[in-house]
């Protein structure tokens, strides 16, 4: 795909305004209606598709202002799913983890209309967050099929046709997130299927989220993934594990996390500059996307806004560097 | 051939009431580990909560459900002086994380550690497993001040001894060690956990059960049979075949708790499959008491599902003693 060198872009979500937090309860109370709520939503997607711009990112999302969680916002709308309740992901962290309990088909839209709306209200280019079949099956129930393979493989032929919609739609730049693969690295074939499946017929930029897990354990091998970007964290993890990929030729794009969304320290664009340049020593510039770490949505907007800005600046100016 | 009575007990951990869950997200925040500021009132009415669910299943040796636990690890090392806490780690092959517990210094035991969730649990219903861990805590903490895994082990069974001895005085009569790690551990580990053994038990009057699952016991046997407990709990899900083998190949002068249930998914079982599951261990085992159970804590399931799974585990074995 033809773009400027160092394109910016975020991983997916946004921190939701406070007062659409507020409509959410209630609404979930009964005490709004759907068309308020919906009002609401198209609101605060306006509302962080401004900031994204503001702050200078070049491929955007809405931040993800409807959806509520990774898992179970998809799993909602597939044929297939039910939730039972929430099961404790650590400490007083739950999520509502569904449980796969017939054949799982393709019921309703995932990303199409908030693609579309999308479209309506920036220029900029987009990018389509979904979350993949492997890592949706790994944190849900497999009550259903008689292995995790059957069911990741199901699931993948679900998502291939809601990423065709998306296609046909316009769309041109679509992320698979997928942060389990990487804990389950004995699976490894078995993810990689899943986004073959997922990708077959798609006219469209692929790239693959990945945070958790050890990396070296999935490396070299996602390198033959069907996508052409792997986006992965490294703040979070001191940079250490850029020597896990130099060992190998990365002929992949690199979505390049800079910038640690688990801390709410505003890293300066010089610190930043330097973060980006370590990725040079895995792929050559025109190969690097910039990005943070991970989804935004755990901080306050101002510091989501302040580290976006620094991001971009960073950016902007490595640019002019490279490009003299 | 005479059978074992078959009892039906739980592990540990019991998917916390909803309603408490929320009490206390809201009272303990996200991030913070451990209790603190919590209402005794409200705790006792959550675990009365989940005894009833065990109860109402049919289960007759209980657990407190460990409401207070944030994970196996954290809620024992933060009462332990010399621990510290670090970053979250995948807790086995769950999608559960717990944090790292750090050993900074020589570990003491400076005050209680779960006596008073005991104590609690014990007013409400007699027949009440206290859970601990000793050489799981050490092998996942990461050691910063022994240098080598038999003080650091030790010193924890010190602890666990201590302990042990306080929660007989508040009337326990069985006490569990939760021993996920062992099923990982090296041939040399099998003869420091019998040390340690002895050290938790030196003392303490009660019926001694030394817990295993996420996995099959190969490595654990044959030396697992001198380990001076009453019950070894196996893991009869993920390892049906091999414990199956392990125990008719070595034979067992044990009681044994079954896993016969999966704790790890909504997926209901087959109660003939279980029932007949049941009566195979039970023809290879000679205790007085064959104990069934699911073979993890609960905690990995929805609320509802957690009673659901209990009455398939205490259906299914329901006509086995008759």
């Amino acid at each position: 795909m033809n773009r400027r060198l160092l394109p910016t872009t975020v991983v997916g979500s946004y921190p939701k305004p406070n007062w659409l937090r507020r409509l959410i309860r209630e609404y979930e109370k009964g005490e709004i209606s759907d068309k308020v709520m919906r009002r609401a939503y198209d609101d605060a997607v306006k509302a962080v598709v401004k900031e994204q711009e503001l702050a200078g990112v070049d491929i955007l999302w809405d931040g993800e202002m409807r959806r509520d969680e990774m898992t179970s916002y998809f799993a909602r709308r597939i044929e297939g799913f039910t939730i039972y309740g929430e099961v404790r992901v650590w400490g007083n962290n739950y999520y509502p983890k569904p449980a796969i309990v017939d054949e799982l088909r393709y019921k309703d839209e995932l990303a199409v209309s908030d693609y579309k709306f999308l479209r309506k209200i920036t220029d900029r280019e987009i990018k389509v967050p979904i979350t993949g079949p492997y890592t949706l099956v790994d944190w849900s129930f497999n009550e259903y099929y008689r292995t995790r393979e059957e069911a990741v493989y199901a699931l993948a032929e679900v998502i291939n046709q809601e990423l065709r919609r998306l296609v046909d739609e316009g769309a041109n730049y679509i992320q698979i997130d997928d942060p389990a693969v990487p804990t389950h690295p004995e699976e490894i074939e078995v993810a990689k299927n899943s986004i073959e499946i997922v990708t077959r017929g798609v006219n469209a930029y692929i790239g693959m989220h990945m945070c958790y897990g050890d990396y070296s354990k999935i490396y070299p091998e996602i390198l033959e993934f069907d996508v052409d970007q792997i986006d992965l964290e490294f703040a979070n993890r001191g940079f250490k594990d850029v020597e896990i990929f130099k060992e190998y030729e990365f002929t992949k794009d690199l979505g390049f996390g800079c910038v640690d969304v688990h801390t709410r320290r505003i890293e300066s664009v010089e610190e930043i500059k330097d973060n980006i340049r370590k990725a040079f020593s895995i792929v050559e510039p025109k190969r690097v996307y910039v990005d943070p770490d991970c989804g935004l949505k755990l901080l306050p907007s101002e510091v989501a806004f302040e580290k976006l800005r620094n991001m971009c600046q960073a950016a902007r100016e490595l640019r002019e560097d490279l490009e003299g | 051939m005479i059978m074992s009575r078959v009892i039906p007990t739980t592990v540990g951990s019991y998917p916390r009431p909803p309603w408490f869950r929320e009490y206390l997200r809201k009272v303990e925040g996200l991030q913070k580990e451990g209790g603190g500021g919590i209402d005794e009132a409200t705790y006792a009415k959550a675990v009365a909560e989940v005894i009833r669910e065990q109860r109402d299943a049919g289960v007759r040796v209980f657990t407190d459900g460990q409401l207070l636990w944030h994970d196996l690890l954290c809620h024992l090392a933060t009462k332990i002086d010399g621990f510290e806490m670090n970053g979250l780690v995948r807790y086995f092959d769950n999608n559960l994380y717990y944090r790292i517990p750090k050993v900074k210094a020589k570990l003491e035991r400076k005050r209680n550690i779960i006596v008073d969730e005991f104590r609690v649990a014990y007013s409400i219903e007699r027949e009440i497993k206290a859970v601990l861990s000793c050489f799981t805590l050490a092998a996942l903490s990461e050691d910063k001040f022994y240098g080598n895994k038999t003080d650091l082990v030790m010193d924890i069974a010190h602890i666990m001894n201590q302990e042990a001895k306080e929660l007989v005085k508040k009337g326990a009569k069985y006490i569990q060690i939760d021993e996920p790690s062992l099923l990982y551990a090296e041939k040399e580990d099998l003869s420091i956990m019998k040390d340690a053994i002895e050290v938790i038990r030196r003392g303490v009057d009660a019926k001694f059960f030394l817990v295993t699952y996420f996995r099959d016991a190969e490595r654990i046997f044959p030396e697992v049979l001198d380990f001076n407990v009453d019950v070894i709990g196996l893991d009869f899900v993920e390892g049906y075949e091999k414990n199956l083998n392990l125990l008719r190949e070595f034979g067992v002068d044990k009681e044994i708790q079954a896993g016969i249930v999966d704790g790890r998914t909504t997926k209901m079982e087959d109660k003939e499959q279980v029932r007949r599951r049941v009566e195979a261990i039970n023809e290879i085992v000679n205790g007085e008491t064959l104990y069934v159970s699911p073979n993890t804590g609960l905690e990995f399931l929805p609320y509802s599902k957690a009673s659901e799974k209990l009455k398939i585990l205490c259906r299914s074995v329901g006509d086995i003693n008759e």
